[in-house]
């Protein structure tokens, strides 16, 4: 469903992505890991029409989508969560809500999608009035993901999902990826929490100085024992919030 | 105390204008980061315009209307387009130089072509007074007051209950996320410098009529707007709304009851002290941008 080809491209003249190439295939979860700084939240912005693309190709349900803004990558079907924290912290929860579908025409749709969506997030209308910032960081991330449904999206791409959250939040937000995968929708997922990422998805890969190092089923990379050196050592260190 | 009365009204109404500045100035830097220094001018020319469009022979709500609308044009519209977006890139200060060489500009223009002498500017409300409690209260002041509050409460409903208006709200707080939601950033920057020429026009046609129309009436104007905008928080609208009010009134109780030849420093005093006792603004919080 998604495929990105031999993609080279970076910030000013620093190259990040030297060659990038993987295929994500439909109704999937796959997780990429790779070291700090190795390139992985590049990768997401290159897609979603963030980063200046060199050269190299990104196909989407079979259409060249190679930079494509933002808000044509959302008419497509596809969602950024990008990483780090990402409310608009003086609206409300409703508001912010709502935000995931000021690209739709029919407004009263969204209205509908919003319900749809809170009731899979009952915690979201429980606390609708509030300001977004007054959430906790998981109740922040589960709006954010929240907000990343409302257009329906074919493919959400979501970027370290587990930071600043407790060990049960975090199994939160997995059993969420994993209930929308069984709905027939694509996820791409960036992650530190490698080994527990890897455990509930189907596939895998590995970046490492912006090239594609291994991609195979998740638990083919969970019992790779190089991976296991590299990767699985438990949670990695690192700071917080940088996009 | 009647006189009191007097002197907290006609405080107030000078306030209300100064917030329309002020709050023009805070949108600017909320959602470019664009620090204003010709704001003053801003307001200084569009009474230019109404008394150019009143020399054509046009009534003065003819006149008014043309003003607002070249307002927008110019000082919104073609500012953005030719001299912010062309300096932002390289960062604020060359910006905020830009912006004061851009007043200069403005002054001198106005100067050299039109008239280095003060202008009569027609009163646009009724030059009567009422009877308050025995104090004489001017209708000019009440209705200046009630046009700059209807004008920044109708700017706040627009942000608050419209899509658009939290489409900026979101643009401000965190231009990141509104973009990667689709918002269309750059037309909602823009929205914001619309509406900046808009508040300093209105601004320009309520407070010319106390003064006279001249060149340099940006030189103050400026200076007070720029306080009323930090002591309110430089972050929010109902902070530069409550900067605007307090300054208006310090200042005429000041000219009355200490001199007026200190005038000019009671807000540059009122400054100091809050930048000392509370740093974040009046109404400020420490956590940053709000709407
Ligand atoms: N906006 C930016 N400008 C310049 N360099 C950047 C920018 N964002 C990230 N980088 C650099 O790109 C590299 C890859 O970053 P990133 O994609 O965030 O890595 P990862 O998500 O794998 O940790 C890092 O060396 C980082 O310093
Ligand atoms: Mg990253």
């Amino acid at each position: 469903m998604l495929e990105l080809k031999d993609i080279y491209g970076g910030y000013d003249k620093i190259t990040i992505l030297n060659g990038t190439s993987f295929k994500v295939p439909r109704a999937s979860i796959t997780t990429m890991i790779g070291p700090n700084g190795a390139g992985k939240s590049t990768v997401f912005r290159a897609i979603f029409g963030l980063l200046n693309i060199r050269s190299g190709q990104i196909l989407f349900d079979g259409q060249d989508v190679t930079r494509h803004t933002p808000k044509q990558m959302i008419n497509h079907g596809v969602t950024y969560v990008p990483q780090g924290r990402n409310v608009i912290p003086q609206l409300s929860v409703w508001h912010n809500l709502e935000m995931g579908g000021v690209t739709a025409r029919d407004q009263s749709k969204v209205r509908a999608r919003m319900e749809t969506v809170m009731d899979q997030f009952p915690m979201l209308r429980e606390y609708k009035n509030r300001k977004a910032i007054e959430l906790s960081g998981g109740q922040q991330q589960q709006l954010e993901i929240a907000r990343s449904l409302l257009l329906d999206p074919k493919l959400i791409l979501i970027d370290e999902p587990s930071i600043g959250l407790s060990p049960n939040l975090v199994q939160d937000v997995f059993v969420t990826l994993q209930r929308l995968r069984d709905q027939g929708v694509t996820i791409l997922m960036v992650e530190q929490n490698a080994k527990a990422a890897l455990a509930i998805s189907d596939y895998g890969l590995v970046l490492e100085l912006g090239q594609t190092q291994m991609h195979d089923d998740a638990s083919k990379l969970l019992n790779d024992p190089k991976v296991g050196q590299l990767f699985l050592g438990g949670h990695f260190h690192e700071e917080e919030g940088a996009a | 105390m009647s006189e009191f009365i007097q002197i907290i009204v006609s405080g107030l109404s000078a306030g209300s204008i100064y917030a329309l500045a002020a709050v023009g100035f805070t949108l600017l830097w909320q959602a470019s980061q664009t620090i204003n220094f010709a704001q003053g001018e801003f307001v200084m020319l569009p009474a230019f315009f109404v008394l150019g469009a009143m020399g054509l022979g046009a009534p003065m709500w003819l006149a008014i209307a043309v003003a607002l609308g070249l307002s927008v044009l110019l000082l919104g519209a073609a500012f953005k387009k030719l001299i912010v977006e062309p300096m932002l890139p390289h960062g604020t200060l060359p910006l905020i130089i830009a912006t004061i060489a851009l007043g200069l500009l403005m002054k001198e223009s106005v100067k050299e072509f039109y008239s280095a002498q003060g202008q009569p500017f027609p009163p646009i409300f009724p030059t009567e007074v009422v009877r308050v409690f025995g104090a004489a209260i001017s209708v000019a002041d009440i209705m200046n007051l009630a046009v700059s509050f209807a004008a920044i409460l109708t700017l706040q409903l627009f942000l608050q209950r419209t899509r658009t208006g939290r489409c900026m709200q979101a643009t401000a707080q965190n231009r990141g996320v509104a973009e990667i939601l689709g918002v269309n950033v750059k037309r909602m920057v823009m929205y914001t410098f619309l509406i900046n020429a808009a508040l300093a026009a209105i601004a320009s046609i309520l407070i010319t009529p106390i003064y006279l129309a001249k060149f340099s009436n940006g030189e103050t104007l400026g200076l007070v707007a720029f306080i009323a905008a930090i002591v309110g928080g430089f972050n929010q609208i109902r902070g530069a709304l409550v900067g605007g009010l307090l300054i208006g009134v310090i200042d005429n109780l000041s000219a009355f009851y200490v001199s007026s030849e200190y005038r000019a420093a009671a807000p540059l005093i009122l400054l100091i002290v809050i930048i000392m006792v509370r740093p974040q603004g009046i109404m400020g919080t420490s956590e940053g941008r709000t709407v």
